[in-house]
């Protein structure tokens, strides 16, 4: 194998001639990060309830959004400022992503009428989801960039 | 009348979709529950009470790895008498056989099994069911040729014998040569949710965890009693997890016991690979469902993980028939909660990759991990998920066909390894970045 190939940068596995172990992360889970966090989603949760203009599916999207991260990466290590600042960016996200989006909905049911409703029942859900993975996604970065210091 | 089957047959397959999803969640709170805490060192203990273990190594024209392995088997940390390293050469056309031979004359550890033509070649299950004839371990662990497991993998995986109700055992799998390309990547990611997270789980919560075929192994007596692996299933690991389990004993699932694997390489691969993997998969499902329903061995818990388990590959299947359902009942009258049935449907589609781990469980296992960029590609899971429904729908149609015509014999297809992983392993003097 040429060396060039042995020396690119982004080789993941850590491995040396002795194989290093995967990275085991010591977790201190911390309760109150997720009761807080919780308290945070349900603001943001009935915010997104006097949205106008939100299909139920993206009510839906951005509930199982907050319930998601905040069950799932306040238990990580990494400050709290963090988490609220990345859950509270989540949502502005996913609302302007929904609003934009139905908006676009309006535009071209404008012109392609009733046949467009069919195509939006099937595509919407997993436009809704593209944000909900990237940001889930991303967030993680964050928080696993944070905990090693990079 | 037609609507309202429709409607009704949507909402079992949302609901079974959802279902999966909550599995897989409290899978990931389950190891999250448990990352806080402190692991213990295995060490070697008495030497005079240490198992004699017996390894099988089948290999079919595996020149280009092979030679890596057996050097990593001359490097264990196990006591080299207590180990007997039996490499099961299955008519290998390549220089397989000649390279194990070599290895065998320098080290005594190594045996070499040589299959003629008539005998070998008919799968993995065969040849290991060859080499099983000839063990004097009282542990019998297998390993593929195409891994490269770290130096005390026999005690990190023996252990766990000393509990009797532990009938076999199962060390992780990470991938090898990861930064190959996308699908490789991609196969990491979803190693990284179905061992770190999904295997780890199910052991935590005292469910079923896999034997995935290779870097585990059993106790010789009751594989003997099991009467081996059977060859007639395509996925031999999982019918004989079954098998374990059925017969009242228990598998560990030890995930410091790690073992770098060579993934496929190209969508061509992966689709081959996976074919036999959710045909078998299916085959046990037919095979075990109702034994595992019917079994006093296994508790309400593990009888539900187990029906989880079984019809875990037909999950792409029906996600595909509930899309198919979907277009009928938007023009015949969409019910008022057919979107949001419709949008659960489609959040789960992340649910069904790999081990069918959803994206949340791999992001979190990638962190735990201690890895920082993986996350970036998870969002590409879900073209994975959809390249597996035309694998898995195929897999069950060629099943369905062959159950009915009577020929359930389906030839071994044999996933081919370039050897590219070598490289990372030859990589002595420079320590890469971990990302």
């Amino acid at each position: 194998m040429s060396e060039k190939r042995r020396e690119r940068p982004d080789c993941v596995g850590g491995l040396t001639y002795e194989p290093i172990a995967m990275g085991d992360q010591k977790l201190e889970l911390r309760s109150s990060h997720i009761v807080l966090g919780f308290l945070v989603a349900a603001v943001f949760s009935c915010a997104i309830l006097f949205l106008h203009d939100v299909s139920n599916e993206s009510v839906f999207m951005l509930t199982a959004f907050n319930f998601l991260f905040v069950s799932l990466t306040f238990p990580l290590n990494g400050s709290l400022a963090t988490k609220v600042l990345l859950l509270s960016i989540g949502n502005i996200v996913g609302v302007l992503w929904v609003l934009l989006f139905s908006m676009f909905i309006r535009t071209v049911a404008n012109y392609l009428g009733a046949a467009f409703n069919a195509l939006y029942l099937i595509l919407g859900p997993f436009v809704n989801l593209v944000w909900i993975v990237t940001f889930f996604s991303l967030s993680l970065t964050v928080l696993a960039n944070a905990k090693t210091g990079k | 009348m037609i609507i309202e089957i429709l409607e009704a047959l949507f909402l079992v397959l949302t609901g079974l979709m959802i279902s999966y999803l909550v599995r897989h969640y409290i899978f990931t709170l389950a190891v999250l529950k448990d990352a806080g805490k402190k692991k213990e060192a295995v060490s070697l203990g008495n030497r005079a009470r240490l198992p004699h273990v017996s390894i099988l190594i089948p290999a079919f024209n595996e020149e280009l790895v092979i030679g890596r392995l057996l050097q990593r088997m001359c490097e264990l940390t196990y006591p080299v008498d207590r180990l007997q390293i039996l490499v099961i050469d299955d008519a290998s056309t390549d220089s397989t056989g000649k390279i194990a031979e070599e290895f065998s004359k320098l080290h005594s550890q190594i045996e070499v099994l040589h299959r003629s033509e008539d005998e070998g070649r008919r799968g993995k299950a065969s040849a290991l069911n060859a080499g099983l004839n000839f063990v004097k371990g009282e542990i019998v662990l297998c390993f593929d040729a195409d891994y490269y497991p770290q130096r005390d993998i026999v005690e990190q995986l023996a252990k766990e014998f000393e509990d009797p109700r532990v009938g076999a055992v199962q060390g992780r799998v990470t991938v090898l040569n990861e930064p190959e390309n996308i699908v490789t990547r991609l196969v990491a990611l979803e190693r990284i949710g179905g061992y770190r997270i999904d295997q780890q789980a199910r052991d935590r919560l005292g469910l079923i965890p896999q034997f995935g075929g290779t870097v585990g192994g059993f106790r010789r007596d009751l594989l003997k009693s099991l009467g081996g692996w059977d060859e007639s299933i395509l996925a031999e690991d999982t019918d004989i997890t079954f098998r374990v389990y059925l017969s009242g004993y228990k598998i560990r699932y030890v995930n410091e016991a790690e073992c770098y694997e060579e993934a496929v390489e190209s969508w061509r691969a992966y689709w081959k690979q996976r074919y036999r993997w959710a045909r078998g998969h299916m085959q046990c499902a037919f095979k075990h469902v109702f034994q595992v329903l019917k079994s006093k061995n296994l508790r309400f818990r593990e009888r539900l993980d187990a029906l989880f388990l079984l019809n875990v590959y037909f999950m792409p299947v029906f996600v595909l028939f509930s899309w198919l359902i979907s277009i009928p009942l938007l023009f015949l009258g969409p019910p008022p909660w057919l979107s949001l049935g419709w949008a659960a449907g489609v959040f789960s589609i992340y649910s069904f990759v790999g081990n069918f781990a959803p994206f949340f469980e791999v992001g979190i296992g990638a962190y735990l991990d201690g890895r920082t960029r993986a996350h970036w590609l998870v969002s590409l899971l879900v073209f994975t998920f959809l390249y597996n429904i035309p694998i898995c729908t195929k897999a069950l149609v060629d099943l369905l066909i062959s159950k009915a015509s009577g020929r359930n014999s389906v030839p071994w297809d044999k996933t081919i390894h370039s050897g590219n992983g070598n490289s990372y392993i030859t990589n002595q003097n420079k320590i890469p970045k971990r990302y």
